[in-house]
């Protein structure tokens, strides 16, 4: 510990109020500094001979800083008994101070910044008309918690390319996921309370590379999840359950690569589905079945009023068709399958899949119905940013003509 | 509790002035400190809460003598009204040796009164506090409206009212003019000091 820091403690228990009178009383000359989880950068008040003479809190200074950490309701304090050096900003008495400090508090001029604020930034941010739709998860099993992490508005929680296999659950905030493409950052999908970052294919190789960047949006509190226990779980499923999984798992990373790769607009939509058969027509079918691909490749994709979209790419050992316990959206109702001349697939009894899936802990279940709603809006952002950038050319064609 | 400042050698105790709005506390404090300047130490802190005026100042008074060597200070306070002040409310009431209770006693005013007497109590006992032993004096402000014809309670109704329980000494005042604010003042004053007195033999 610090020598010359002689007073320490937490803010609930005694507030800028109480250290004020305390500082003031012991004519103490140092500096105090503040630490909110919920704001960026700590707060510093500097006492000379009891007096605060000058405060700084992110890029306020003088009173109207000492006035705004009355609100720092939450978070810890420090004081350290040192020769100051910042000039004198403050001539206000202490106490004046003090009763002026609660009052614009009570008056709800200074804002509290605490847990309960945390939340109301994040109901802005879904109301905010910029962002889409944030996917929210179910109701996170705490049991599956071994620890919590905060992470600050902008600061990166995942990177994409890199390594890694933690897998967080998010307890309060937004994050969005973005991926990088050739023509700059793209984003993805904005997740909120209850989401998962990190995928399952955690468990299925060591050193999983990020297939996106997670960057919280507003300050987030992350729960880390056991990822042993989990990858124990997982461990211990059938074989076919597991590859279920994996499909479904690269689905959802095929598209959001999807996302980057029409934003670039390196997509041949017509060349892909150039001599190929329609298995499953969107909407058509009333078949409820579930399918595996044994040998070729079959596409899934979505009639849009932009045209063909195509979503995924299925491969040997991929999973096609209706899945009877959870909602993707897509094949039958909201998308097709197309498949080369060579395919071959199998059926799948779905109800024993169902069965295991039944059986699931809450924190897995959590994770795969967020992981199909996930699938559900990127599918979405999918159609839509192809058809923003269909329509994109075709307005800078008629400023060329005219 | 007061607070020992060991450095200085004084003692500090907080003397705070409770009432339902305008009833007077802020203006019993503004004669305090026009009336008794010299006693008066640093300057007086007024901040303007919906309604009402909050008011501090330290306050020195003369020949209470020492306790163990110690000087005794003052701090005068007024505590906003209003349930939306609870921080400003807490940080007063917190640790406060004695109260004034300033009753108004106008006719109109009696239920506002009783309603901020049982204020007072709630707001203590959420500060582990009784009234019933907290040192406590009860000022009947206003009293010269009287002369003006208004219509007044009488003081024995007042402490019917607001004192039949209590049993603590009760004055009448007139604080725009400054009768009885001394002797409010003096009262708590003492009975403070009694209190922190068989508190520190308690100690011993």
């Amino acid at each position: 510990m610090n020598e010359s820091m002689v007073l320490s403690g937490s803010l609930c228990f005694l507030s800028m109020g109480d250290i004020i009178q305390l500082l003031g009383s012991s004519g103490s000359t140092g500096v105090l500094r503040l630490i909110n989880r919920y704001a960026a950068d700590p707060g510093f008040v500097y006492f000379s001979e009891g007096n605060p003479v000058n405060a700084k809190n992110g890029d306020r200074d003088g009173l109207n800083a000492l006035y705004s950490l009355f609100g720092w309701v939450n978070g810890s304090f420090e004081f350290t008994r040192e020769a100051i050096a910042a000039d004198k900003k403050i001539t206000k008495s202490r106490m004046g101070i003090i009763l002026e400090g609660m009052k614009l508090l009570d008056d709800g001029h200074t804002k509290k910044v605490g847990p309960a604020t945390a939340a109301g930034k994040a109901a802005d941010l879904s109301r905010s008309p910029s962002g889409a739709a944030i996917v929210k998860g179910p109701l996170v099993d705490y049991m599956y918690v071994v620890d919590e992490e905060d992470f600050f508005d902008g600061e990166h929680i995942v990177e994409e390319g890199k390594h890694g296999s933690w897998i967080w659950v998010i307890l309060e905030g937004v994050v969005d996921i973005v991926k990088e493409s050739a023509s700059g950052t793209v984003p993805i999908i904005r997740i909120g309370d209850g989401s998962f970052i990190g995928s399952m294919a955690s468990f299925l190789l060591q050193g999983h590379i990020r297939t996106a960047t997670a960057i919280a949006a507003g300050n987030v509190q992350l729960g880390v999840l056991d990822s042993q226990r989990l990858a124990q779980e997982y461990a211990g499923m059938s074989r076919e359950f597991k590859i279920f999984l994996a499909s479904l798992d690269k689905r959802l990373k095929q598209l959001t690569d999807c996302i980057t790769e029409y934003h670039d607009g390196n997509v041949k939509v017509d060349d892909i589905l150039k001599d190929k058969r329609v298995l499953i027509r969107q909407g058509k079918t009333k078949e409820q079945q579930l399918y595996v691909v044994k040998q070729g490749r079959a596409f899934v994709v979505r009639d849009t009023e932009n045209g063909p979209v195509v979503l995924c790419h299925l491969y040997k050992g991929d999973f096609f068709g209706d899945v009877p316990f959870i909602h993707l959206a897509q094949e039958p109702e909201g998308a097709s399958i197309y498949s080369s001349e060579n395919i071959k697939i199998a059926k799948v009894e779905a109800g024993s899949m169902q069965n295991e899936y039944n059986r699931l802990s809450t924190t897995f279940k959590n994770m795969v119905d967020n992981m199909a709603a996930c699938m559900c809006v990127t599918a979405d952002v999918v159609c839509h940013s192809l058809s923003s950038k269909k329509t994109a050319p075709a307005d800078s064609s008629i400023r060329q003509g005219g | 509790m007061a607070i020992f400042n060991l450095k200085k050698r004084e003692i500090e105790c907080k003397i705070v002035y409770y009432g339902p709005g305008r009833c007077g506390k802020t203006t019993n404090l503004e004669y305090i400190f026009k009336s008794y300047k010299k006693q008066v130490t640093g300057e007086m802190v007024s901040i303007n809460t919906e309604g009402d005026r909050t008011l501090f100042f330290d306050f020195l008074p003369m020949g209470l003598g020492k306790i163990k060597g110690c000087d005794i200070r003052v701090q005068l306070y007024t505590v906003p009204g209003q349930i939306k002040y609870s921080s400003t409310r807490k940080l007063v009431l917190r640790g406060v040796d004695g109260i004034i209770f300033v009753a108004d006693s106008l006719e109109v005013r009696r239920e506002k009164n009783m309603t901020s007497l049982k204020d007072l109590q709630a707001n203590l006992k959420e500060y582990g506090k009784s009234i019933f032993r907290v040192p406590l004096i009860i000022q009947h402000n206003k009293r010269d409206l009287a002369d003006e014809g208004i219509p007044l309670m009488s003081v024995e109704q007042m402490d019917r009212d607001l004192n039949r329980q209590l049993k603590v000494p009760s004055f009448p005042g007139s604080a725009i003019k400054g009768t009885g604010v001394g002797v409010t003042l003096k009262a708590c004053l003492m009975e403070t000091l009694k209190s922190l007195q068989k508190e520190f033999k308690w100690a011993k």
